[in-house]
């Protein structure tokens, strides 16, 4: 880590955020306190899949401190139901089922977990002894739980107005797919899923809601990654305009693509502190959110690839079903993600054709919702397809993976969607990593090992994010998101107030886009102040920080905002200096003109003259210090690169350990280099959670049995190893804005990474991984030694 | 998350503690270091009326020597048995196994007594109690003191001979046979983690390189830390061979019965049970001199 030198962008530079979080003084959504405040505590299903026939609260409304208790029909008659997916244009989408649902359950219970009553109480403690007095008569129903449960039509559907479970279908042909597999020499099939897990933040999901009845004002505490979103999508469901609505959110301890939704729970607590005219606190508790929090990832595809001797693969088929659950997330569905997964196959792969079938069924089990690259299952398919040609022609995995990834600036120019390949460096990556693994020597190594009864295994995995890519044929691709306001002023002291819509949870935009302005305004460091989380002052935006957008959206529109901004400080100095303002600098917060010494005008002094001696202004002068950005991404471009990792499995107990892992990426111009291999680390810790330890389970019947953390097991530093970051030289694509996203990337490839390794470690006894989850259970029923279950 | 109501009391002497589980009986339990129990509390799966908190009395935390082994008063924290060199001198079974016991915040709260009077049967504490054939030392106002050994203290998952107005106040680890060699190996998913399976071993060779005796403690694998006295007395005489091992673990894993769970099938257990005892037996003769 660094101070801040001569220039800060490109400088670990160390984070503003962290003497606060660092040392536990951050501000949380528990640390919210207000006057008269209340507790809530939801009773959830035990049931999987039901009637319910009653709900009596009677009791649990006479334990002394209880203030109210809500039931489905008090929502009914509080709330209007939530149409997930509307506000996002997903109702114009052919093939999707958007069924709404109320805060609380109504007729049926959907899955384990589903929020049946809500307890309002002096403490969450009485509010939870309350939950003990309710009585719940629940008409068990047969409950969808499988892939084929949900496609079998004998079952019974989740939502009975959509007649079936069915939640969305698409077709996706994408160049000519029969004329590939007629070109091809051999066809190779495989089933390959990826199961259920989910982001599991160290802070829960939760939400403070207050009314002030004479105002007509509602005002939100969330832990959010949008809180924009909050006034958007919840007007119609309760009955307050947009407009009287305040969303505030401080810190936020993590949310991975999972806080960008509004939850049923959300619209049930600001009904009813609306309706009790009282702050009302729900903070979702570890069980609560284990269970009900959101869920990501339960995917299968059955694969056809259409492959050449050299083993190149230039055609797929690809038929993938994605079980979203029962509850749709709101305002993206789930179910969505079938169709990004099957775009994003294709990835940096010379793809001529792909035929892709996409399915969403619904099921008994917790919302589906956006994680860390929420396509990334299509990378997954891709890895393990150029992994099952390696296997099946006898080929080296590095050597398929150089004959299929695209080279810059060599045909395909662009993928199958028209996206142009523009300054990609997947090629350069791999070789990199080739290189720092020593491949051939490894495999000789491996080779020996094998000899002494050790099973060593080498993974490789390549990805690209765009966020945003490339424009295709000089248009920005249509984005929901959209472009990025920000807003930025010089206020009366000469600070520089840069107010930005991004919602930072762990990404240190506080740092960050104040390193940016520094550079580009040649104002200090310390004298920028990063403004966020609170509607009344921030940018209108449905999504605040996600998609891995901030790199490119956010530090674009701090860049050319700051240039503006500074245009207009020189501006005003060249009038009060009487000078050119094209001999004017500004440089560490002052204005200074060019080759004559001594005539300095610090920010502050220009301030302050703007706010308290106006009459020193010229007539005229336009002293209003204030810009309003907004950013269109300018030419985009890819981040990506290349995972590659050096595993040891102990074929006795199924444990893997890892020996290395090298990541070779890149993100074009780091703004913060610690930053950005913070994010990269951190993917790859959730990464190996996924494979070796996180499975969101469910048995037969629909019960979940992942409901704590003895049996949903979070990766830990022990099991993490060392990760070794390099970056490449990157192609510039935009003149001035080549900062690019990582947030994704590690958790996208690295799973495809660890599992290739895996899979060659166990390559003498045959194993083939089709499936991304190996726990040590299942690494020994490949080995052969115990029977699959 | 959070606990029913329940009455608190703060007693700073072991008589006063007596009184408390006299009175209260059924209803009352004790605390000390709270790792088990306080999440047992939130999720409401332990509801006592009174919580008896052991942690301000006077006189049951420490550690002495006792019968060439080591005593231990009950509410000795697991980190100071760590950090203690009578510990690693005399009792090198516990010492393999204290760094097991969850992560070190944990060791710093969690208790000898405390997690041998819990009796989870997947924890380490209560497999070294049944391998060294520790006694418990348990006293109640009616019934004054007995000593109990592990055998017959531990009576199932979360269950033990303690009477709802005992106390357990002291564990006595006798001392290790001349030359014993001891291995406590467990396999788990995360370090820190309650095992799948865990194995307490110990080996003691004759002049001539064979067993002459052994001790074995498998946990996890049952509802109490389960010694396996046939293997133990089929292993002495034996020399000191992989086949020997082989066999004995082979034998170890035989009549278990276990479940599936999230974590994997009994088969897969039992197969892991079997790589442990093996696994455990051989570094138990390695450091009780074979050859390798």
């Amino acid at each position: 880590m660094t101070e801040v030198g001569a220039r800060a962008v490109g400088a670990s530079v160390r984070r503003v955020e962290d003497p606060r979080i660092l040392t536990g003084r951050g501000r949380y959504l528990d640390d919210v306190v207000l006057p008269g405040m209340l507790h809530a505590a939801f009773l959830r299903s035990y049931a999987p899949h039901g009637r319910l026939l009653s709900v009596d609260v009677a009791e649990a409304l006479e334990l002394p401190g209880v203030v109210a208790v809500y039931t489905g029909a008090d929502m009914q008659r509080l709330t209007e139901p939530g149409k997930p997916g509307v506000i996002a244009g997903m109702d114009q989408m052919p093939g999707m089922a958007l069924p709404a649902s109320y805060g609380l359950a109504v007729d049926k219970v959907r899955h384990v977990g589903d929020p049946i009553a809500l307890v309002v109480a002096e403490s969450r403690y009485l509010a939870e002894d309350a939950l003990e007095l309710i009585e719940v008569d629940i008409e068990p129903l047969e409950a969808v739980v499988s892939y084929a449960d949900a496609l079998d039509p004998a079952k019974p559907p989740l939502f009975e107005e959509v007649g079936s479970n069915l939640a969305f279908q698409m077709e996706l042909p994408l160049g000519d797919v029969d004329g590939a597999f007629a070109r091809a020499d051999r066809v190779l099939t495989a089933t390959i899923s990826v199961h259920r897990h989910h982001p599991n933040p160290m802070e829960t999901r939760g939400i403070v809601a207050s009314w002030d009845s004479a105002a007509q004002k509602l005002t939100l505490h969330a832990s959010t990654q949008s809180p924009h979103m909050l006034r958007l999508l919840l007007p119609p469901q309760i009955g307050v305009p947009m407009e009287q609505i305040r969303v505030l959110a401080a810190d936020v301890g993590g949310g991975f693509g999972l806080k960008n939704s509004v939850f049923r729970e959300d619209v049930a607590v600001a009904a009813a502190a609306k309706d009790l005219g009282r702050p009302v606190k729900w903070v979702e508790d570890r069980l609560e959110h284990l269970a009900t929090g959101g869920h990501a990832r339960e995917e299968k595809a059955d694969v056809e690839l259409a492959v050449t001797d050299d083993g190149r693969i230039i055609g797929a088929r690809l038929d993938l079903v994605l079980n979203v659950g029962a509850y749709l997330a709101d305002p993206f569905p789930g179910s969505t993600m079938a169709m990004a997964a099957v775009m994003f196959f294709q990835g940096p792969m010379k793809l001529e054709a792909l035929g892709a079938k996409a399915t969403s069924v619904f099921s008994n089990k917790a919302t589906y919702v956006s994680y860390r690259g929420p396509w990334a299952t299509g990378d997954f398919l891709r890895e393990r397809s150029l992994d099952i040609v390696a296997r099946e022609l006898g080929l080296d995995p590095v050597e398929v993976r150089r004959r299929n990834y695209v080279v810059r600036d060599e045909s395909p120019l662009a993928m199958l969607t028209g996206t142009p390949y523009l300054g990609v460096t997947t090629r350069e990556c791999l070789e990199e990593a080739v290189r720092l693994l020593d491949v051939p020597a490894f495999r000789e190594r491996q080779e020996a090992a094998r000899a002494e009864g050790r099973y060593l295994g080498l993974g490789l995995a390549a990805y690209l994010e765009g966020a945003p890519p490339p424009k295709t044929n000089g248009e920005r691709q249509a984005d929901i998101v959209g472009d990025e306001t920000t807003y930025l002023a010089v206020d009366e002291r000469g600070r520089v107030v840069i107010t930005t819509r991004q919602q930072p949870h762990g990404q240190g935009h506080q740092t960050t886009l104040a390193q940016v302005a520094a550079d580009e305004l040649g104002v200090r460091f310390t004298d920028i102040d990063v403004l966020w989380g609170d509607t009344d002052i921030t940018p209108v935006a449905l999504i605040g920080t996600g998609g891995s957008r901030a790199a490119t959206m956010a530090n674009g529109s701090v860049l050319h905002g700051s240039r503006a901004l500074k245009a207009k400080v020189l501006a005003l100095a060249a009038e009060l200096l009487e000078a050119d303002a094209g001999d004017l600098e500004l440089a560490d917060s002052t204005v200074s003109v060019r080759g004559t010494p001594g005539i300095a005008l610090p920010l502050a002094e220009l301030a302050r003259i703007v706010a308290t001696e106006p009459e020193r202004l010229p007539d005229g002068v336009d002293a209003d210090l204030r810009i309003t950005e907004v950013f269109d991404g300018g030419e985009g471009g890819w981040s990506g690169g290349v995972h590659a990792c050096v595993v040891e499995v102990d074929v006795e107990t199924g444990l893997v350990a890892f020996e290395r892992y090298v990541v070779v990426e890149d993100c074009g111009l780091p703004v913060n280099p610690a930053i950005v291999e913070g994010q990269i680390r951190g993917g790859v810790a959730q990464a190996v959670g996924a494979v070796l330890l996180e499975h969101a389970a469910y048995d037969e019947d629909g019960q979940f049995v992942a409901a704590s953390f003895l049996d949903y097991l979070m990766p830990t530093s022990t099991l993490v190893p060392d990760i070794e970051v390099h970056h490449v030289q990157t192609v510039l694509n935009d003149p001035d804005v080549n900062f690019r996203g990582v947030g994704e990337g590690g958790m996208i490839v690295a799973p495809a990474a660890i599992t290739s390794a895996i899979e060659d470690a166990l390559a003498p006894f045959g194993a083939q991984v089709r499936e991304q989850h190996l726990p040590p259970s299942r690494i020994l029923e490949l080995v052969g030694t115990v029977p699959v279950r | 998350m959070k606990p029913a109501p329940f009455a608190y009391a703060a007693p700073t002497t072991e008589d006063e503690v007596l009184d408390l589980l006299a009175e209260h009986g059924d209803e009352g339990k004790v605390i000390a270091g709270g790792q088990s129990l306080l999440p047992m509390l939130s999720m409401r799966l332990a509801r006592p009326s009174v919580l008896i908190d052991l942690n301000g009395v006077a006189g049951l935390a420490g550690i002495t020597e006792f019968d060439g082994g080591v005593a231990f008063g009950a509410t000795t924290r697991e980190r100071a048995a760590e950090r203690s060199a009578l510990v690693g001198d005399r009792l090198p079974v516990l010492a393999e196994a204290l760094p097991l016991i969850g992560h070190e915040a944990i060791r710093n709260r969690g208790t000898i007594g405390g997690s041998i009077a819990h009796a989870d049967a997947s924890a380490e504490l209560p497999a070294v109690a049944a391998v060294t054939d520790a006694q418990l030392v348990l006293r109640s106002r009616a019934g004054g003191e007995r000593v109990l050994s592990a055998a017959e203290f531990f009576q199932g998952h979360y269950t033990t001979a303690l009477a709802d107005d005992e106390l357990l106040t002291e564990v006595r680890i006798p001392g290790s046979p001349p030359g014993a060699g001891w291995a406590f190996t467990e396999v788990a998913r995360r370090h820190g983690d309650f095992a799948l399976v865990g194995v307490a071993a110990m080996v003691v060779l004759d002049d001539a390189g064979s067993v002459e005796a052994a001790r074995l403690c498998l946990m996890g694998v049952a509802d109490v830390p389960l010694r396996l006295p046939a293997v133990e007395a089929s292993l002495a005489g034996q020399p000191v061979s992989a086949d020997t091992v082989a066999a004995a673990a082979t034998d170890a894993v035989a009549g278990l019965e276990l479940a599936s769970d999230v974590h994997g099938s009994g088969d897969f257990r039992r197969h892991l049970a079997e790589v442990t005892v093996r696994r455990a037996l051989t570094t138990a003769a390695d450091r009780a001199g074979a050859p390798a």
